[in-house]
């Protein structure tokens, strides 16, 4: 029987080649797909086998011009850019398919008599005919392409939302156009939205320090909404624990002059903007719970500190920490 | 959902760095001004910070290379390691081009020929016939949008398309959340001398 391997010889091998294929199988295309990704090599061609013979499709655009279609031998050339992928694509297929060559021969038409070619190239793909299927070298390629294309929407099906109930290539190709289209429109109204909440495109490095807080949070809470609110609830649970990093005092003196500017606030958020400028100095932590801890406890001096001053009264340990309001 | 904060965080840093840039040759410009920049300079970011040979990615950027005022801040942001690329993909869009034509021509001698053999009626399946068409309208639309897809075959071109929705949705989440951050601290600047 016929040993199947794909030649790569005259390819460079890439060294996340490996774990790229290890994750096709995974499913972990989509992570890996921008990443180690190997170029196109226009030079390769497609081995097809089938009647106990080698057909040797010849794919170099180089080479199309000597091809010659004679009685005997076949060189079809079909100018296509089969990847490496395909190459391992076929070599898994092959390993796997029950190859039946014995009843190929009925199925070749005259024109494909094929003799077994000698000069054995680099980079061909073997490609085994199933029992009952056309060997012609054509179908064999177009079949080739075909599920190399089927395997990729099935990819994309994983990527784009909502592409699990549609199978057909034209409604995949219709759902993926629109989610680009979508996805490019985003992009536009998000720039026309920073165009004008920003005049002067000024991102100050405090706001992209605080985005970058947030990136890291987000990354490590990742089952947690997008939504502004929540952003925000974040954004400033960040900022709390880098205030109360800048010591006590100062923290307290933020609240006492929020306080003195907008007594019924109930968020602690003026305060932690104004120390904004503390930022640069510290790396803040992803502490959650105390930063929840520290959230409530504000508040909630906030929120007592209010009657305490209505009362006049200073015997609490806020109090007592707080200047008293005349 | 995935996770690619190492993705991001370039991405962030090259479209900062390209906006100051932008900012520093022109102080006043108006908003459809400004929009163009952002988003230019956020493509920019985002194909260079994706560091990989991927064809969308060096399109985008030879195509806002062939602008003259945007030269100077394509070679900035990219650095001094990527200039060599735009000669690369030169050869390569012309190498690729040629190939599609090629293809091309080959595909329709191939089916003249195919044509002349089999005299049955070529639209006996009309469903087939049909989705055929549909797929290649479809086909042809996605051409277009994906950048520099017009010299691909259909493989790269769904492979091509693949990059570039996960390329786009990191382009997507992070500016959203600079203008949703962008917003709140506006909100609360103002809520403070209120």
């Amino acid at each position: 029987m016929f040993t199947t391997h794909s030649r790569l010889d005259a390819v460079k091998p890439d060294p996340g080649m490996d774990t790229y294929w290890a994750g096709l199988d995974g499913g972990a295309f989509g992570d890996q797909l921008g990443y180690g990704y190997m170029n196109p090599n226009p030079d390769q061609r497609l081995l097809v086998q089938g009647n106990s013979s080698l057909v040797s499709v010849s794919v170099s655009p180089k080479k199309r011009k000597a091809a010659d279609i004679k009685g005997q031998s076949l060189q079809v050339v079909s100018d296509k850019e089969k990847k490496i992928k395909g190459c391992s694509e076929g070599e898994s297929r092959t390993t796997n398919q029950n190859s039946n060559n014995k009843e190929a021969s009925t199925n070749t038409s005259s024109k494909e008599k094929s003799k077994i070619s000698e000069v054995q190239k680099p980079d061909y793909i073997h490609v085994r005919a199933h029992r009952g299927q056309a060997t012609d070298s054509h179908s064999l390629a177009e079949r080739v392409r075909r599920e190399k294309i089927s395997e990729r929407m099935k990819y994309l099906q994983d990527l784009v939302p909502g592409c699990n109930k549609i199978t057909g290539k034209a409604g995949m190709l219709d759902e993926i156009i629109n989610y680009v289209q979508s996805l490019q429109k985003q992009v536009e109204f998000l720039s026309m939205k920073l165009a004008t909440v920003n005049p002067g495109l000024d991102f100050n490095v405090d706001n992209v320090f605080a985005k970058e807080i947030f990136q890291s949070s987000t990354s490590d809470f990742p089952a947690l909404g997008c939504s502004s609110v929540n952003s925000v609830y974040y954004q400033l649970n960040s900022m709390d624990q880098v205030v109360s990093y800048c010591g006590l005092d100062m923290g307290i003196n933020s609240a006492e002059t929020g306080l003195r500017r907008s007594i019924s606030a109930p968020i602690s958020g003026p305060e932690t903007f104004m120390d904004s400028s503390c930022f640069n100095q510290v790396q803040p932590t992803t502490n959650w719970d105390a930063d929840l801890q520290n959230l409530y406890k504000m508040e909630f001096e906030q929120e007592t500190l209010i009657p305490f001053q209505s009362h006049q009264f200073t015997g609490s340990n806020e109090g007592s920490n707080m200047k008293p309001e005349s | 959902m995935h996770t690619c904060t190492k993705l991001k965080s370039e991405f962030i840093k090259k479209w900062m760095k390209g906006l100051q840039i932008c900012c520093s040759s022109k102080t006043n410009m108006d908003f459809l001004e400004r929009k163009k920049k952002i988003k230019l300079c956020a493509d920019i970011a985002l194909a260079s910070a994706k560091n990989s040979t991927t064809s969308w990615c060096i399109a985008l950027i030879s195509e806002a290379k062939k602008h003259d005022e945007n030269k100077t801040l394509v070679d900035n942001l990219l650095g001094p390691e990527l200039r060599i690329k735009p000669q690369k993909t030169n050869h390569q869009m012309s190498a690729s081009h040629k190939r599609a034509r090629s293809k091309k021509i080959l595909k329709k001698s191939h089916h003249v020929c195919q044509r002349m053999k089999k005299m049955g009626p070529p639209k006996s399946n009309i469903a087939t016939y049909i989705t055929k068409i549909l797929v290649k309208e479809r086909t042809q639309v996605l051409k277009r949008l994906v950048p520099g897809g017009e010299s691909m075959d259909e493989i790269s071109l769904i492979k091509e398309a693949l990059d570039y929705i996960l390329s786009l949705k990191v382009q997507v989440d992070v500016m959203r959340t600079l203008a949703n951050a962008t917003e709140v601290l506006n909100q609360s600047d103002s809520t403070i001398f209120d």
